[in-house]
């Protein structure tokens, strides 16, 4: 793992982690939504995406844009339904499950979506 | 974002170089070069003049127009210069499509964002339904899909998916409830909905120009307001994330024929994706699992569209991908038969008597006809906006047929939902989705129609086309752009006065429905109004007008006893009337004119219903039963 991709994958890794520490400052205050919407809106699709084995292609990196959020909020909808049916439901456990699961992603390699690992799709890339 | 080589304008490749300056005299900066200029003034300038109209709206005196009379010369002028500067960016588009991008950025929050910044209460009354699940969710901490909760208000928790994940949100952000956040949802979903639709569209073009133009339509002709904080904006959006990953790694080995070939296809088009081999596709279907099971957690009939676009494309030989159309059906059968299982038994007893119903099934909303001149107006500006767009979509198909060749799995996608009026109405809100799901497309079409291909080496040879080709460009298309932005502000903003309420109000509803005790029944003409749900687990609703005319005019006769004939016996019932459900009863045409005053006159004055708090904006009303002495 070269230096470059602990740049990517440390941030990715911790981000969650700093949305979680956000929900100590007082309730609706910029500094607590603003890393929380962006921690859950892009931090799992991102760690998900981006580690990928050299630089990202611009086809690949289009894509990763486009579909960091909608694969954020998928995994979001999948914890927070699954805490409610469990009965478990808060906001920590919420969170610190998503930036668990960030965690983990942002250590592992990025999903092989072929444009990712051969930047073939799209404009730049061809 | 690196762009490829510019796909370049016409006008712009006869254009001589650019001769040398002379060495005495330094070279302008970068970005005071005429078109950089131009782009990032024209910006600046829009901004500038948007930002000082917004405090100049008077949305607190709204009339028949709703915000149509109320913005300021100066919103409409800056709406102008965003267009104008968006052209002007267009011309370079090749080289710089973060100007264009911006453009769509700023246009997106000019258009949707007066509400957000402005409005101290939640815009469209309905919207406050999902602000009360929400919180009951979060009260009760737990999901209840087999509740029998009145008004089907059950369905929320057997596809609860958006709710929870809201509620996620409103305890992180450590906010009272979904209404702090609820009229940003528009600008927040476009905003993560138009990276989604620049990466389909970039699959079927290499034509930035085309790109960015197809993006502006669909912000101008998203206005059927199904983006506000609901479940099927958001699953909306995950839909099109499916179908964008589709389009762009499923594409079957050796399906795509003379698409290869480039004499075949428009200048504009994009080859076919890569290939992908099974095991790849068998990685892709993994990878949007998650996404697919996001979209039925959260919104019944999404996942409906989604398999019928996944088998509009199983049409063509190119994403023949039954595996993934098995998955998606199945990923929706298993959540139908489990979690939503009441309401998908329930829908699918009365299939029958709908099936097959098609002017039934395709009407738009409750029974009635707009009134007034705004809703009319605003009626009116929808069916043309929808004419225009589909007019612009077929110049296309019939224009540039090797454009269509090549985006055919795109017009499929498109076209797909239209069947599923013979399926169901889904509470007279089907026209707008089917409408919504074929948007894309549509948008990319009529953005076909209006930017031509720029390197026809045939065509640019012959005068003729060259001319159409420039008119078509610096002609048609601002017109048309400018034509869909008048189209728009009516579409969406000529029923404000029906979005906007008085917190007074809400407080006043808030009160009243406090004040009934558990199992009492809320009474009111519609359910559009700001709270009409809240507390819905403890007590019932009866929207007595969400009717046919005709029956809501013998209502009239005498509404008091109509009322209590329909109210079971021993209920503790309230009647709610209040200003928003008077302004949409008669926008919706539920009730004829004046109906709304006769019916609060004869039920203040009826002896059945007891005053418990009347102000001009509302009046609660508590229902006193008649002993059987007093029964005329």
């Amino acid at each position: 793992m070269t230096l470059d991709h602990l740049r990517l994958r440390v941030p990715l890794a911790l981000a969650g982690w700093g949305a979680v520490a956000a929900t100590a400052l007082p309730g609706g205050s910029p500094p607590r939504w603003v890393p929380v919407v962006l921690f859950v809106c892009f931090g799992p699709g991102l760690a998900l995406l981006l580690p990928q084995r050299g630089t990202l292609r611009p086809a690949a990196r289009i894509e990763a844009v486009a579909l960091a959020a909608p694969l954020s909020l998928s995994l979001a909808v999948t914890v927070s339904t699954g805490l409610f049916l469990v009965r478990g439901f808060s906001a920590t456990a919420f969170l610190v499950t998503l930036a668990a699961l960030t965690t983990v992603a942002a250590a592992l390699p990025g999903l092989p979506l072929p444009a990712a690992t051969r930047g073939a799709v799209g404009g730049g890339g061809r | 974002m690196q762009p490829r080589a510019p796909a370049m304008d016409l006008t712009e490749a006869r254009t001589p170089p650019p001769t040398r300056p002379p060495p005495s005299r330094r070279p302008a900066p970068r970005f005071l070069r005429p078109q950089l200029l131009l782009s990032w003034l024209l910006l600046v300038a829009a901004v500038a003049l948007w930002t000082y109209a917004l405090p100049r709206v008077g949305f607190r005196a709204m009339g028949d127009y709703g915000l149509l009379d109320r913005f300021p010369a100066a919103f409409y002028a800056a709406l102008a210069l965003l267009t104008c500067g968006f052209l002007v960016a267009l011309r370079r588009a090749g080289t710089a499509p973060w100007w264009p991008a911006a453009y769509c950025v700023t246009l997106l929050v000019a258009l949707k964002a007066p509400p957000a910044v402005l409005y101290d209460s939640v815009r469209y009354p309905w919207a406050s339904k999902h602000d009360a699940v929400v919180n009951q969710l979060l009260l009760s901490g737990e999901l209840r899909p087999n509740g029998a909760l009145s008004g089907n208000m059950s369905a929320y928790e057997q596809w609860p998916g958006f709710f929870t994940l809201t509620g996620g949100l409103v305890r992180a952000f450590g906010v009272d409830s979904a209404a702090a956040f609820l009229n940003w949802a528009p600008i927040a979903l476009g905003l993560l909905l138009m990276p989604v639709l620049v990466l389909i569209y970039r699959t079927f073009t290499e034509d930035w120009r085309l790109v960015w133009t197809a993006v502006w339509i669909f912000q101008l002709a998203n206005w059927v307001g199904q983006d506000y904080l609901s479940p099927q904006g958001f699953a909306y959006l995950l839909h099109l994330s499916v179908i964008a990953v589709v389009l762009r790694h499923f594409v079957r080995p050796g399906s795509a024929g003379r698409l290869r070939d480039r004499s075949f296809l428009d200048p504009a088009s994009a080859a076919v994706p890569p290939p992908t081999g099974t095991r790849q596709r068998a990685v892709g279907v993994a990878v949007l699992a998650p996404l697919i099971l996001a979209v039925n957690a959260s919104h019944q009939l999404t996942p409906v569209m989604l398999c019928v676009s996944l088998f509009a494309l199983t049409l063509t030989r190119r994403y023949r991908n039954y595996g993934l159309l098995a998955v998606a059906a199945l990923i929706m059968l298993a959540w139908d038969l489990t979690m939503g299982r009441p309401l998908f038994l329930e829908t699918l007893g009365t299939l029958r008597d709908s099936l097959g119903r098609l002017t039934q099934n395709s009407r738009a909303g409750y029974a009635g006809e707009l009134t007034g001149p705004g809703p009319e107006l605003a009626g009116q500006a929808n069916v043309l906006m929808v004419l225009a767009v589909a007019a612009l979509a077929g110049a296309a198909l019939l224009l540039r047929r090797g454009l269509v060749r090549a985006a055919l799995p795109l017009l499929l996608v498109s076209l797909a939902p239209v069947p599923l009026f013979v399926v169901n109405d889904y509470g007279g809100e089907m026209l707008f989705r089917v409408y919504l799901f074929g948007l894309p497309g549509a948008a990319f079409f009529a953005a076909a129609a209006l930017v031509p291909a720029a390197g026809s080496p045939r065509g640019a040879r012959r005068p003729v086309r060259r001319r159409a080709r420039a008119l078509t460009l610096h002609g048609a298309l601002p017109l048309a752009l400018l034509v869909l932005l008048a189209g728009f502000l009516p579409s969406y903003y000529g029923k404000e006065k029906m979005y906007y309420t008085p917190p007074a109000e809400t407080a006043l509803v808030t009160r009243a429905i406090d004040r009934a005790p558990h199992g009492a029944l809320i009474l009111a003409t519609t359910g559009s109004f700001p709270q009409a749900l809240h507390r819905y687990d403890q007590v019932g609703h009866w929207f007595f007008a969400e009717q046919e005319l005709p029956e809501n005019e013998r209502m009239l006769a005498d509404p008091a006893r109509h009322l209590a004939d329909g109210i079971p016996p021993g209920t503790d019932a309230y009647v709610i009337l209040t200003r928003t459900q008077d302004i949409y009863a008669a926008g919706e045409g539920l009730l004829p004119p004046g109906g709304f005053a006769t019916l609060r006159e004869r039920l203040t004055a009826s002896p059945l219903f007891a005053t418990v708090e009347e102000h001009p904006y509302g009046i609660v009303l508590h229902y006193q039963p008649a002993t059987e002495g007093d029964r005329p």
